[in-house]
Order: C-alpha cells, then structure tokens, then sequence
C-alpha cells in the first residue's frame, strides 16, 4: 500500500528510496511540500520566510545529481526547513524579532551548509520564539505559530514554526535549537520527535545564541528514522565552535531495528507524577510507554534522581545570566524594541549575581555525575516526562510567561545528556502526549533505538492533523 | 533562615536591582518582572547547597569521561 502514500506521508528513507529509484523525483516532492504550505500555513505561521526559488533550485540540482549518479547522501532531494536563528547566506535570518528583521547574514550556519552539501532542499526559514527565549507573542512582526492539532493551542517553543512545519506535513524534518527544551518542547506538543543530541555534537557556528553553554541544536522530524538520518548529516567536530567535541560520528541509524531486549532503563518517576501541573493523562501514557518497553525485553526500573527542582533552578539560572550577558547592550540602549514576553524573561539575567552564577555552576557538576555516575553507569537510558500536560491554549499566556513551566526538558541542558522527546498517544481533547528518553553522552544510538521500537509498538506514525479544519477556521477568522 | 522579604522591600530590591544594571523598567511591564524575580530568587536559594572548598564548577567536567560513568 505504500505506493498510495501522499507525498508528505513518505519517510526520508521512502522518499529516498523513489529518488535513487527514479519513481519520483525532488522537483515533483518539492512542489508537493511547497503546495501543502500554500494551502495550510496561512492558518498556522509556521514559517517566516519562504524560499521557492531556491527550494525549486536546490530540488533541480538534486534531481540533476540523481540522473548523473551523484549520492550526496540520505538528504539529497529532501526538503526541510530551519528555525529563523540559523544563518542562511542571503536569506534574511531574524530571530523572530523586531531588532534583526533586516539582518541578511553573508554565509552558512555549519548546519545549513551541511544540509546544503548533502544535497536537502531548504523551503525557508521557521517561526520560534523571539531570540529563541520570548513566547507566543502578538507584539512582533511575525504572527506566533500554531499548534496543527488545534490552532488555538500553542505548538511549543522556542523552535514553534519547526515544530508546527513537520506536524502539519510541510517537511519530514526542521532544525531547532534547544537550551532548555526548546526542540523537545515543540516535539512534545505537536506529536513528533524531537532530538537534543549530546552537548558539542553538532555545531553551534553561524545559530544566534541563547546560552553558550546549554545550546544544542538538532532535529524536529516525523520519525525517529527521519531524526537518525538527520543526525548522519548534521553531526560531526568543527574546529571553529568552542564547544564542539571531537568525537567519532557513529551510525545512527544501525540500532532502529534492534528492539529493546536486554536493556536496562531507569525511570526517575519522582520527577514528574507530583509536579505542579502535571496530567493524569500524561503520567498514564508514560506509565503505559514503560510497560510497552518492558513488554518488548528491557528491564524497566524506578530510581531517584535529585530533585527537578534543583536541575531547573540550575539551568535557569545560567540560562538567564548567559541570555543577558547576550542581549546587554541592546537592552541597555532598545528594551522596548523586545516583545514584552522577550523583555520579562531576558532581563532576569541583570540580577543574578557573580556568585550565585558559580554556585549554579557547581551545582551543574553535581548534577551531571549523579546522572552519569549514579545512575547512567547501571543503565543504558532514562525514561521520563518532556511535557507535563498537553499543549495550553494561547490563552494562557495572555498576561505573560507562566512562572511555573509545564515542562521537564531543562535537566538535560544542564547534564548535557543526549534527550529525545517521543510520542505517547493523544489526550482526550485530542492533544499530542510524549515522554523523554535520555542517554549517556554521546550515545544517540541506544536512544534512538529505544524510541524506534517504542515508535513502533505504539503505530502513532499514520496519525495526522485535520489540518482542513484549521484551514477552515482561518477562513472564518479572517 | 532569614524572613522573606515583604512585597514591598521586594520592590525597592527590584527598582534598587535595575538602577545598578542600568536598567529602565516600564511600569506597565513591572508587576510581571515582579512575580519572575520573587521566583527567581526562590531558585536561587537552591543553589546553595552543602558542599566543601573542593567542589569545584562544571567547567572541569568532560562529557567524554562521563561517557563512561565515571
């Protein structure tokens, strides 16, 4: 039946395999992806900035390599999106924001250019939370994202349009960026994957940033495949990130079939089953997800971590220092130019302490070994919430951003830990669920392959969003 | 332990706070700067945990040998 597929259903691997098998070709799935976002995005804002030009250039030049027997790789031919913080030569990259909206920077993010050098087929540029710190905000210049599952519900952030571009159907993969769960917030929230790889995998050069030592950038993608082949590309040392760890770049996909007989996964359930806001719902299907592993072979078993509490304080502590120390001199001489959301979250840094900053940091060490030493030494992964809840309507953030957030992301900025963000059903109203699974450094592959199996047990992937419904209610809107 | 801080003392410790930084805080935006930094302050508190001379900040980690749990 897979030849029935639309071709915004075909994997990465699927639309790859009718690439090199000359059953489609990537001007024809270019001008799919590029139809369905003139169809559906104007009732979601999922992206800022569309390239069609250089999404027909770059599938032509695909298409060409094809016919002359070049392989660039799994992203030859495939269309995909960025979040609008990575630089793009000649296409304006503006942070979502008021203060970079004429800014064209004249060469590639590192990520760009390798999705370039592999061949993909960049639609454009993806809606996020201002400077990928401020929220669903009205008072910019580019409407929020929304959520695909329902529009009035907010898609996650910071990386919202790359969420909202791959749950909607308009790219199989979008990259974001994540410094306390910005990729796993939106996966978690619109019922895809998102994957926060080991701190120093992939480049940071050429992505505005947030906080230099809790930013990661990686995938939003349909599949834990797609997120693999992602990874095959995008990872690798750059010498001229300070950050980047000279690592061997493993295969990522080699461990997706393998199942999960055998391994060992702890479950910090402490975290989350009494946090403020948490779902029934949520806490169930996490519950459900564990027996699935468990079902499948792995030993699933409770332990105890540090508070969250303490993981989060850390995290944001260094997060608004860094974030300030960023933005210091436009906030000195331009605060009103911020979104009002943008402004109250950045300008917590003026008032952190030297000393508290360290104590964080030390904190930070602690932390990372009592995952590691403690509890990563016995077992091959954790497994706990990313959301708390379902996406909330926009409505919530009416009055600013809520103090506590709903979500359990930030941990693993702080230990640096690969994290993944999976799908574990649908609420009652009809809502994404998920949870987390986390691995030790540098380890993606057993991550991986624990959300394939799970991925495949659970059959999500053939779900979609009406997204008729939401075409038609823009219709009515306006 | 130390009493918490009124509503008001938490006022002129934000106004005092931006002043140092520079800083101009619309009234219209201080109320919700008000409420992130009484919490702000909560998670701060946490920081300080027990804990000797010797322990030293993440800077001296490395993920590489935490790769091997140790």
């Amino acid at each position: 039946m897979a030849e029935t597929k639309s071709p915004h259903a075909l994997s990465i691997a699927e639309a790859g395999a009718r690439l090199r098998a000359g059953t489609l070709t990537s001007t024809g799935l270019t001008g799919a992806a590029l139809d369905r976002i003139g169809a559906f995005d104007g009732a979601l804002d999922a992206f800022i900035t569309l390239t069609p030009e250089r999404a027909m250039a770059d599938a032509a030049a695909a298409d060409a390599d094809f016919k002359a027997g070049i392989d660039k790789g799994p992203f030859q031919g495939i269309p995909y999106g960025l979040k609008d913080i990575y630089d793009t030569a000649g296409i304006r990259t503006t942070c979502h924001s008021r203060l970079r909206v004429d800014n064209v920077p004249p060469a590639d993010s590192v990520v760009a250019a390798r999705l370039k050098d592999g061949g993909g087929v960049l639609l454009g540029k993806l809606g996020t939370h201002e400077f990928a710190i401020g929220g669903p905000s009205f008072d910019l210049p580019f409407p929020p994202a929304r959520n695909p599952w329902n529009r009035d519900h907010i898609p996650g952030g910071s990386s919202s349009g790359s969420g909202a571009a791959v749950a909607a159907g308009f790219c199989r993969m979008a990259m974001g960026s994540d410094t306390g769960g910005s990729i796993r917030g939106p996966g978690a929230y619109c019922g895809i994957v998102g994957l926060k790889p080991t701190y120093g995998l992939v480049s940071r050069r050429g992505v505005f940033p947030l906080s230099y030592t809790l930013d990661h950038c990686g995938p939003l993608a349909r599949s834990v495949e797609d997120c693999a082949l992602t990874m095959q590309v995008i990872a690798g040392h750059d010498p001229l990130d300070p950050a980047s760890a000279k690592v061997d770049v493993p295969d990522f996909s080699r461990g997706l079939g393998w199942g999960v007989h055998g391994l060992k996964i702890a479950v910090p359930r402490h975290f989350y089953v009494k946090a403020e806001g948490v779902s029934a719902e949520s806490v169930a299907a996490i519950d459900s997800a564990a027996e699935t592993l468990a079902r499948l072979g792995a030993t699933v078993e409770e332990i105890t971590l540090p508070d969250y509490d303490l993981f989060n304080a850390c995290g944001r502590i260094i997060l608004s220092s860094e974030a300030y120390a960023i933005h210091e001199q436009d906030f000195q001489t331009r605060p009103l130019d911020y979104a009002r959301m943008t402004h109250a979250r950045i300008i917590m840094g003026a008032f952190i302490s030297a000393a508290d900053l360290t104590q964080a940091f030390r904190l930070r060490r602690e932390l990372a070994t009592a995952l590691n030493a403690g509890v990563l030494s016995r077992f091959d992964a954790v497994i706990t919430a990313s959301s708390l809840a379902p996406a909330p309507p926009f409505a919530d953030y009416r009055d600013g951003w809520p103090t506590a957030w709903p979500m359990q992301t930030m941990a693993f900025n702080v230990t640096g830990n690969p994290a993944m963000s999976v799908p574990t059903g649908f609420s009652k109203a009809g809502l994404p669920l998920s949870m987390q699974i986390v691995g030790r450094p540098f380890d993606e592959p057993t991550v991986l392959r624990i959300g394939a199996a799970l991925e495949r047990a659970l059959g999500l992937l053939d779900t979609w969003p009406a997204l008729e419904g939401s075409a038609a209610a823009q219709a009515a809107a306006s | 332990m130390p009493a918490s801080p009124s509503d008001d003392d938490l006022k002129q410790e934000l106004d005092a706070a931006a002043k140092k930084a520079g800083l101009t805080i619309p009234a219209e935006r201080f109320e919700v700067i008000l409420a992130s930094y009484k919490e702000q302050k909560r998670m701060v508190a946490l920081l300080r945990q027990p804990r000797t001379a010797a322990a030293e900040p993440s800077n001296i980690y490395s993920l590489v040998a935490q790769r091997q749990g140790s």
